[in-house]
């Protein structure tokens, strides 16, 4: 903090983890949008500026020169410099380094390109359905909402069908690495490395590196058309790439493309058993998939924050920020600004300009998969509306004690008829 | 008065290749197969506010309005 600045508003507290576990602590977030300027929050040994409202997030993300992604870690705590450097992913890096590898897996992701997958998703889709409805329903986590994006994304990356568990596996382990909780004994998968330079600080990365490593080899020997062999290409094409940073993306995209969507699914889920009326608007103008599509998105904000750290001194909200600053983004909180949205608590499926950051702020680490998480809510919507599912809630969700992702362990659901 | 119509222009330097600005305007913006840097296609004429609103949700802030030249008096 800069030693210049007068005594800051200080936030109420939100970092706790525990203050997630029945669900996002709403009251504390609007009360410090409603205070002047920035609060600041002690966090650790230091602390954060907590940037709550809608439009200060996206000043925050749209402006990386100042706000770095670089420096120190993304996350709320810091990372010591060798851990850092082991554990940077694109999501840790600035211009130029980033624009140079989000473009090497940009492809892959763009509007038109993402649309070829709707078929295959839509076969997924429609036997995790089929499964789920002849079952009479269960832990929608565990029979939908993570299967769907997990398949999704290994077919991407060309990863073998009969591999498929094993990630799985290895992916909710990462997962289970955001919250306090860590079942796996250090050296799980033959890991040797130090846990503090793994991301996650989880044993399970080690296995997915080795895992990514062991594809890298395959596809370079053999090439076929998919993702890996696209990063393996532009690793021996002039070195585009780095073998840390295949690692590093490898790693990302098995992860974000499990964790992320999986979280929307399963709020979305909750959020039509509890507002069976605006599922039936849905029902009665498919029109309304999209927008539905984008309030589920909004409504779960699957990554509640991230962070940035101040390249230089510079001011926010009229308050002053000095270099060396943590500066976090709560998209929790601006999916939730007054200012931002009419109502902005109610569930409404026809809601339009919904600019929502559950993809990031607006600037250029905005999500690389946000077109793929649109298509897989979207087919869902489509798939259940042919089916005339009306979900019902089974009992309160377990959900995770997390003040990053906005997981859900496990939601009893039943594939009910019209109410 | 009928809608004015703008010029949009890309920064490929600055083009993450996020594609909103295809998904916002697909007859006016296009990514490339290789490169993944957006392009404008065809007249790349807007109408403003619909400019402004690729402009406002470019995340790599690579979209500009070329502001029509005025002719000197």
């Amino acid at each position: 903090m800069s030693p210049s600045a007068s005594t800051p508003t200080l936030a109420p507290e939100i970092a706790d983890p525990r203050l997630y576990l029945d669900s996002i602590p709403h009251e504390r977030f609007t009360q410090i949008r409603s205070m002047p300027g920035l609060a600041w929050h002690p966090y650790e040994d230091n602390g954060f500026w907590a940037v709550t409202r809608h439009a200060d997030v996206r000043a925050v993300s749209r402006n990386p020169k100042v706000f770095s992604s670089a420096i120190g870690h993304t996350n709320l705590w810091d990372l010591e410099a060798d851990a850092l450097e082991a554990r940077r992913s694109l999501i840790d890096t600035d211009a130029p380094d980033h624009t140079r590898l989000r473009r090497m897996v940009a492809g892959a992701f763009t509007p038109k390109n993402i649309r070829r997958w709707e078929e295959a998703v839509r076969e997924i889709t429609v036997e995790l359905l089929d499964e789920f409805m002849v079952r009479g329903g269960g832990d929608w986590v565990d029979m939908v909402a993570a299967p769907l994006p997990i398949r999704v994304i290994l077919s991407m990356l060309g990863v073998p069908v009969a591999d498929a568990d094993y990630l799985v596996e290895l992916s909710n382990y990462l997962v289970e690495g955001t919250s306090d909780t860590q079942s796996l004994p250090p050296d799980a998968f033959g890991n040797t490395t130090e846990l503090r330079l793994l991301p996650f600080n989880s044993p399970a990365s080690h296995a997915l590196f080795e895992y990514g490593d062991e594809m890298r080899s395959m596809r370079r020997a053999e090439p076929c058309d998919d993702l890996v062999t696209h990063l393996v290409k532009a690793e021996a094409d002039g070195g585009r790439i780095s073998r840390h940073e295949y690692r590093h993306l490898f790693h990302l995209l098995v992860f974000a493309g499990n964790e992320t969507t999986r979280t929307a699914i399963s709020h979305g889920a909750m959020a039509l058993a509890a507002h069976p009326d605006q599922w039936q608007r849905v029902l009665d103008d498919p029109g309304l998939v999209e927008p539905a599509t984008e309030e589920i998105i909004r409504w779960a904000t699957p990554v509640l924050h991230m962070r940035r750290t101040a390249a230089t001194d510079c001011e926010l909200a009229g308050t002053a920020i000095a270099a060396g600053d943590k500066v976090v983004m709560w998209y929790a909180s601006a999916n939730r600004d007054e200012a931002a949205y009419a109502d902005p608590f109610r569930f409404d499926v026809g809601r339009g300009d919904n600019e929502h950051f559950a993809f990031g702020g607006g600037g250029p680490h905005l999500c690389l998969g946000a077109f793929l998480a649109r298509l897989e809510v979207s087919v869902l919507l489509q798939e259940m509306a042919a089916r005339r599912m009306f979900l019902e809630q089974r009992g309160e969700p377990v959900r995770m004690a997390s003040n990053f992702v906005h997981g859900v362990l496990s939601v009893e659901m039943a594939p009910g008829g019209k109410p | 008065m009928s809608a004015e119509l703008v010029r949009v222009a890309v920064d490929s330097e600055r083009c993450i290749g996020g594609g909103q600005c295809e998904m916002l305007e697909p007859e006016i913006f296009l990514l490339d197969e290789d490169e993944v840097i957006s392009s404008v296609i065809g007249s790349g004429a807007l109408s403003r506010p619909r400019a402004d609103v690729v402009v406002h949700r470019c995340p790599g802030a690579a979209v500009s309005i070329v502001e029509p030249q005025r002719p000197s008096e």
